[in-house]
């Protein structure tokens, strides 16, 4: 069917040269589109930052009933009790330091662990991509930095940045998958607890990062390291990572699942926004169709003409809506971080992609009806009606 | 046998419990190359008549037959495809699509035709030239004078090359000058290119350059006159 083809220059010169009406279409579609593309990264990253995925092996080690690293504390002996439990690969102590507590864009989290553990403590599949852990050692006020916080606050190697009251060397720049460890500053032990003024003891962290060898002993080992502080005076609740950053993190994933609805929203206005785009297009050219249909132009090609036209407004506008949400979460690097945890709006390509499939799928749906009813009316009539 | 054979043509329209015919069986023979003017009171039924010719409206009794195909049984689907190859539809309000240049309006009907671009645009040149309306091709309709406007319509309707021309009161929106030199452009495509041109017509003076003249009365043929250059 190549005339199927062969008109399609015509739709769109019929779309392009009625520029007011089309450029406020499309503008209206990539407004609603880029609201649904950011929600829907939001959304993303949120879900793979808290929904334990089959391959986690990763054990967050908190006191019970706290819900802030200023009010977690446990004693850093625990590590030694919990490295020698069956299933444990590795615990690194940690002291989290953070500027703000508090549901925030721009929170700066540092992570203290001992000198020897770094490498342990970064393991899981990232690579430091500028600078080295050997310089990290060298000096006890180094840190690591994680890409995402880099780029954020635009430091690096040789850079010196201060956040909490806090002024770190950076020694290397972190490269990682791991949406925790992107977002973070890892400094020695020491130098944090000295530096948050724990009372300069020494002895205490705010939680242990532990690795286990296999993920389904992930419960398994949680139940047993809690089994082992239970009657102890500083109780113990473990959770896998994610599970973890789900719990810290309930207000906004409840914000962001509420969210969802306007991403609803946004898709219902995509599809007003075309349909009345189109049902005011072909009241305008009732004659025209019908003179088409005159020239031997038949139902089916016209009402594939409609749908042509719906893709189009739909395909543009969600394109330049999805490519401007992707270019926003991209450029600014954008990360929700709560008590400590981050959740990055997500950057890849699926929520853009998503919602240009669904403007374009909305266009098709939106020129459906007024396509069909086109191609059943008769020509003789059209005249007389104009 | 006539190129179109109308025999008891009807067609009657419903509206609510009263029902409308404005043609009624009618009888009519028109041969290959014929120029025919038909003429007649307002709600005669003229545009209803063409409106059958052209296969844009079914007729509701009687048989319809151009150059023996039986034009009356085609679906809605084969009746367009007859429509895009048979017959070209001249209005008296041109109907040229505003967004369109002069050039694109021509090649519409050309885009249903399995043809390449190159013998498209040679097609479309080639109508343009002989409605002398090429200087223009560029040009939309908004742009264009009525006259000039009807030129490409004509262009349009005979791009295809089909048999038959129909147009409806052709020259019913232009001045005397220009309705002239319409209906020479008219009376040259029946006489050189041999196409048979069916014209509905308010005007006495443009049934000089037909051969025939039909009188359409109630839905019926009252008189059959042969007109020509007498
Ligand atoms: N689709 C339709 N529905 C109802 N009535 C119709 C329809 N088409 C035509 N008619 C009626 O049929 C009659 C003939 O109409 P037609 O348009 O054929 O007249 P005409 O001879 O072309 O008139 P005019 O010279 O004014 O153009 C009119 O009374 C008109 O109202
Ligand atoms: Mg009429």
């Amino acid at each position: 069917m190549m005339r199927l083809l062969r008109v399609c220059p015509t739709v769109l010169r019929q779309i392009i040269r009625s520029p007011i009406r089309s450029a406020l279409t499309v503008i209206g579609i990539s407004v609603a589109m880029y609201l649904f593309v950011s929600v829907e990264a939001m959304r993303e990253g949120v879900h793979t930052a808290t929904q334990v995925q089959a391959g986690d092996t990763t054990l967050v080690v908190y006191r019970e009933n706290r819900f802030c690293p200023f009010s977690s504390r446990l004693p850093q002996f625990y590590g030694d009790r919990i490295e020698r439990l069956e299933g444990v690969n590795s615990v690194v102590p940690m002291q989290i330091h953070v500027s703000n507590c508090r549901a925030s864009l721009d929170v700066v989290t540092f992570r203290g662990v001992p000198r020897d553990e770094l490498g342990t403590a970064l393991a899981s599949g990232g690579k430091i991509t500028d600078g080295s852990v050997a310089a990290w050692e060298r000096r006890g006020d180094a840190a690591v930095v994680g890409e995402a916080l880099a780029a954020r606050r635009g430091v690096r190697v040789g850079d010196r940045f201060s956040a909490a009251g806090i002024t770190v060397f950076v020694a290397g720049i972190l490269e990682t998958d791991h949406p925790q460890d992107r977002n973070i500053a890892w400094v020695h032990l020491p130098f944090l607890q000295e530096a948050a003024r724990r009372g300069g003891t020494g002895g205490l962290v705010t939680q242990f990062n532990v690795a286990v060898d296999e993920p389904a002993h992930l419960e398994a080992v949680a139940s047993e390291i809690d089994a082992l502080f239970r009657h102890d005076e500083h109780p113990t609740a473990t959770r896998p990572e994610r599970a973890f950053v789900g719990r810290a993190a309930r207000d906004i994933v409840e914000l962001v699942d509420f969210a969802g609805l306007l991403a609803w929203g946004a898709l219902a206005a995509v599809f007003a926004l075309i349909a009345n785009a189109i049902v005011l297009a072909m009241r305008d050219r009732l004659r025209d169709h019908a003179v088409l249909q005159t020239l031997g132009f038949s139902g089916p090609l016209i009402a594939w003409m409609v749908l042509v036209e719906g893709a189009t407004l739909g395909l543009v506008g969600g394109l330049l809506g999805a490519i401007g949400a992707f270019a926003t979460v991209r450029v600014g690097h954008f990360s929700l971080t709560m008590e400590g945890l981050n959740i990055e709006i997500a950057s890849g390509w699926s929520a853009p992609l998503v919602g240009i499939a669904a403007a374009l799928a909305l266009g098709v749906l939106a020129a459906i009806v007024p396509a069909l009813r086109l191609a059943r009316r008769d020509i003789a009539s059209c005249f007389r009606a104009v | 046998m006539a190129l179109i054979e109308c025999r008891h043509l009807t067609r009657t329209y419903k509206r609510g419990a009263e029902a409308i015919t404005p043609l009624q069986d009618l009888d009519l023979d028109i041969e290959a190359g014929a120029f025919v003017a038909l003429m007649g009171p307002s709600g005669s039924g003229k545009t209803t008549l063409l409106n059958l010719l052209a296969g844009i409206d079914r007729p509701t009794a009687g048989t319809l037959s151009v150059a023996g195909s039986p034009v009356h049984t085609l679906a809605r689907g084969e009746l367009a495809r007859w429509r895009s190859t048979h017959v070209g539809y001249i209005f008296q309000l041109y109907n040229l699509i505003p967004v369109l240049t002069a050039y694109e309006n021509v090649e519409l009907p050309l885009l249903l035709q399995p043809m390449s671009r190159s013998e498209r645009h040679a097609r479309v040149a080639a109508a343009l030239e002989a409605v002398s309306i090429s200087d223009r091709h560029a040009h939309y309709p908004r742009q264009l004078s009525g006259g000039q406007e009807q030129r490409v319509a004509i262009a349009r309707a005979i791009v295809t090359e089909p048999s038959i021309l129909l147009a409806d009161e052709p020259t019913g929106d232009l001045d005397r000058a220009t309705a002239t030199s319409m209906m020479e452009l008219l009376a040259r495509l029946n006489a050189e290119q041999g196409r048979t041109i069916v014209m509905v017509t308010h005007d006495p003076r443009t049934t000089e350059w037909a051969d025939t003249v039909l009188h359409l009365e109630k839905g019926k043929l009252v008189e059959q006159a042969v007109g020509g250059a007498a």
